[in-house]
């Protein structure tokens, strides 16, 4: 770990490592823009603080491992985008509204929107601006310009809406530009997702294990029975090995898609994993409104639909390593 | 040295050894090695090649030729030697890593000095510490050594001692006494496989290698002078040579999993199935556990290179690398079809992924249980690094039984 992940890591643990679940919206958004965390992957030079790849994972992780409710990621590409969009003349003033905390959302879905249909957008009731990612052309569509449609999530931590473009907006990027832009958009996107499904994965099975150590059936604690042991060995050790990943994929500069996508769905997978073992280990209380487990599985079983699915990550993954093993 | 120097010097290492490997790694020894005599061929030639070169030891102390070499240059040895596809140095690495590491830390010098550069000159060491009745419980070894003046004499049995059928030398734990609790009665002795009474059988395992063997010690005579440490601390010397080697091999296992990734692909392609999304989806899935488990290796060893690592933490690496394997091995299997089926002749020391789908299939087995099963390596996890409660020890045997 680097002074920068350390520093970083630091203040994140400062801001919500001793925080309820699913705190409060309102209040985790201006905690958010007050720690300067929607600046960390802005360059120096716009205002920001020109952190890499790793600044973003420890955020994500340590959002996914409180379920910080919001719009944080959709916000980070929309400002990814911004900082590309070299030739805006409002670009400056549109970037520091962003990382002073005015909503500016965007698709979670994975790949690129549709012509003027967005799903999968966080909080666009209260956004400002919505990024429109295209094939050709990159855009941010003001408030005026566009319709949304409120749709009932199972995760409650996220709040999504469909959103039905009506205006042109402000061009973000065109043509090649465009193209590269929407790469790095959706790498962000994916290296994100996986940061909070492994930050997620990773509060679960702590409780899980608390758990445990403190329900007593049989005269003991669960967490003597050899059978359950060996189950939270199985998630510890995957969930070890894919943060291993994660925090090298971190440092790669490069934005290979794939290889991002390949970390997301791996990521996915052992949170959905642990927020079901959590659940059946939990047992009774596991099933009930009450108790955190099903916030863990409803954000887990949202990221895995989120950013392109395991089936075509696995796929992309799998035709990409045919062409790479000769 | 420190940032870019190490760097640069770590870089300058790499492309040494890539440079050596090319001139000098051997090339087609996977279709040589179709018996055991040119399986033994390659090993011994490989080994004495390596030492040659400066190359065979490196985790030694640096007073040794061949030695002191930093972990961060031992990986990158590691890397390139997978990299390069050269044969594993499966008949001296009981002898490079368990006995002389344990022979570093417990014998005197003279013994050092007389049995160190025979490793070197192509000595073979095997351990002698697995039972019929002592395999992932090690401490209830019953092998009796009784002490006659300046003798022990040993009598017992030794099961999966790796290489044993070629070794020329063992590392023995062996019982001393009853008293006390199962450990302190252990006691360590270096066993001169020539000596009268030992008879060594090679273990037939099920894709038809043999790599370990048995040993049955009966009345063997051990000079008391050939004991590491005191009588009774045998558990204690044991634990040096366990712990010989923890990260290296598996970083290498590793990195050599995803050299081999092509054996999969080539299949895949040969049958046409490039379109198969089924297909196409567990390879891409396998893939992508591979590299995490490249990954895990990867971290740890910065880890120990940091001096932050955590007891358990090898327990991860080696339990997500068993498990790799298997599915590795399980899919080329499924690819292979009822071609697999067919017996073919395996390549001897080949590695863990030779392309004998159903050889290498139960070949996997080899990591699931050796070395400590998956079963033990969950108890470790999950008792010493996740913190869950030890196992409570209030079982006993019912009145009778045996």
């Amino acid at each position: 770990m680097n002074m920068t992940r350390a520093e970083v890591q630091d203040a994140a643990d400062k801001a919500f490592g001793q925080s309820d679940l699913a705190p409060d919206a309102a209040q985790s958004w201006a905690l958010i823009a007050e720690m300067g965390w929607l600046m960390m992957g802005v360059p120096e030079e716009l205002g920001g603080l020109g952190l890499g790849r790793e600044a973003a994972g420890v955020i994500h992780q340590g959002v996914g491992k409180v379920l910080v409710p919001g719009p944080v990621l959709a916000q980070m590409l929309t400002i990814e985008a911004l900082a590309a969009a070299n030739d805006l003349p409002e670009r400056d003033a549109l970037i520091a509204d962003a990382m002073a905390g005015e909503v500016m959302t965007a698709s979670l879905a994975g790949g690129l929107d549709g012509a003027d249909r967005l799903t999968c957008v966080p909080d666009a009731d209260t956004a400002s601006h919505v990024l429109h990612v295209t094939a050709d052309r990159v855009a941010l569509v003001p408030a005026e310009q566009f319709v949304v449609t409120y749709r009932i999530g199972w995760d409650k931590s996220r709040r999504l809406f469909d959103v039905t473009v009506e205006g042109p907006g402000l061009t973000l990027a065109e043509g090649d530009a465009a193209c590269a832009l929407a790469d790095r958009i959706e790498a962000l996107r994916l290296f994100c997702l996986a940061g909070d499904s492994l930050g997620g994965a990773e509060a679960a099975l702590a409780m899980t294990v608390a758990y445990l150590e403190t329900r007593q059936q049989f005269d003991r604690p669960l967490a003597l029975f050899q059978a359950l042991k060996h189950r939270v060995a199985d998630m510890r050790t995957q969930l070890t090995a894919a943060d291993a990943l994660f925090w090298s994929r971190a440092q790669q500069a490069d934005t290979d898609i794939i290889a991002l996508g390949a970390l997301k769905a791996l990521a996915c997978a052992v949170y959905r994993l642990v927020a079901e073992e959590a659940i059946q280990l939990h047992g009774g209380i596991g099933l009930t409104m009450e108790h955190p487990c099903h916030l863990f599985l409803k954000r887990a079983m949202l990221n895995c639909a989120l950013g392109g699915d395991a089936d075509h990550w696995d796929e992309q993954t799998g035709r990409a390593a045919l062409a790479a093993a000769v | 040295m420190e940032g870019q120097a190490l760097t640069d010097a770590l870089d300058g290492l790499r492309q040494e050894v890539r440079q050596w490997l090319a001139d000098n790694a051997p090339q087609g020894w996977r279709d040589r090695s179709s018996s055991e005599s040119a399986f033994l061929q390659i090993q011994r030639d490989w080994f004495a090649k390596l030492v040659q070169g400066g190359y065979a030891v490196p985790h030694w102390p640096a007073q040794w030729p061949g030695g002191g070499r930093s972990l961060a240059e031992q990986k990158i040895l590691y890397e390139e030697l997978a990299r390069a596809d050269t044969p594993r140095l499966l008949l001296s690495f009981m002898s490079t890593y368990h006995a002389a590491c344990t022979l570093f830390e417990w014998a005197s010098e003279e013994q050092q000095a007389l049995l160190i550069p025979r490793i070197l000159a192509g000595e073979i060491w095997c351990q002698g510490f697995s039972e019929p009745n002592a395999g992932s419980d090690l401490a209830n070894v019953r092998t009796r050594a009784e002490r006659v003046g300046d003798t022990y004499v040993v009598n017992g049995q030794k099961l999966w001692s790796t290489m044993g059928q070629f070794a020329d030398k063992c590392l023995l734990l062996v019982r001393t006494s009853n008293d006390g609790p199962k450990q302190a009665g252990l006691t360590y002795l270096l066993l001169d496989l020539k000596a009268p009474g030992v008879t060594a059988r090679p273990i037939h395992q099920i894709h038809g290698d043999e790599e370990f063997a048995e040993l049955f010690l009966d009345n063997v005579e051990i000079p008391v002078s050939d004991r590491l440490g005191e009588e009774g601390q045998g558990w204690a010397v044991a634990q040096s040579t366990l712990s010989s080697e923890r990260g290296l091999t598996l970083l290498e296992l590793s990195a050599r999993l995803r050299g081999a990734l092509w054996r999969l692909a080539d299949l895949i392609r040969a049958q046409g199935r490039q379109e198969d999304s089924g297909i196409v989806r567990d390879f891409g899935r396998l893939s992508a556990k591979v590299d995490a488990t490249c990954a895990v290796a990867d971290q740890f060893l910065a880890n120990r290179i940091a001096g932050i690592e955590r007891v358990g933490d090898a327990s991860i690496v080696k339990l997500s690398y068993s498990r790799t394997l298997r599915d590795f091995t399980a899919l080329g299997l499924r690819l292979g079809g009822i071609d697999a089926q067919y017996h073919s002749p395996i390549t001897f020391g080949g590695g863990m992924e030779t392309g004998n789908w159903m050889a290498d299939f139960m070949n996997s087995y080899a990591w699931t249980i050796a070395g400590g099963s998956d079963e033990v390596q969950r108890n470790i996890i999950a008792e010493r690094l996740v913190g869950m409660p030890r196992e409570p020890k209030s079982w006993t045997l019912k009145e009778g039984a045996a």
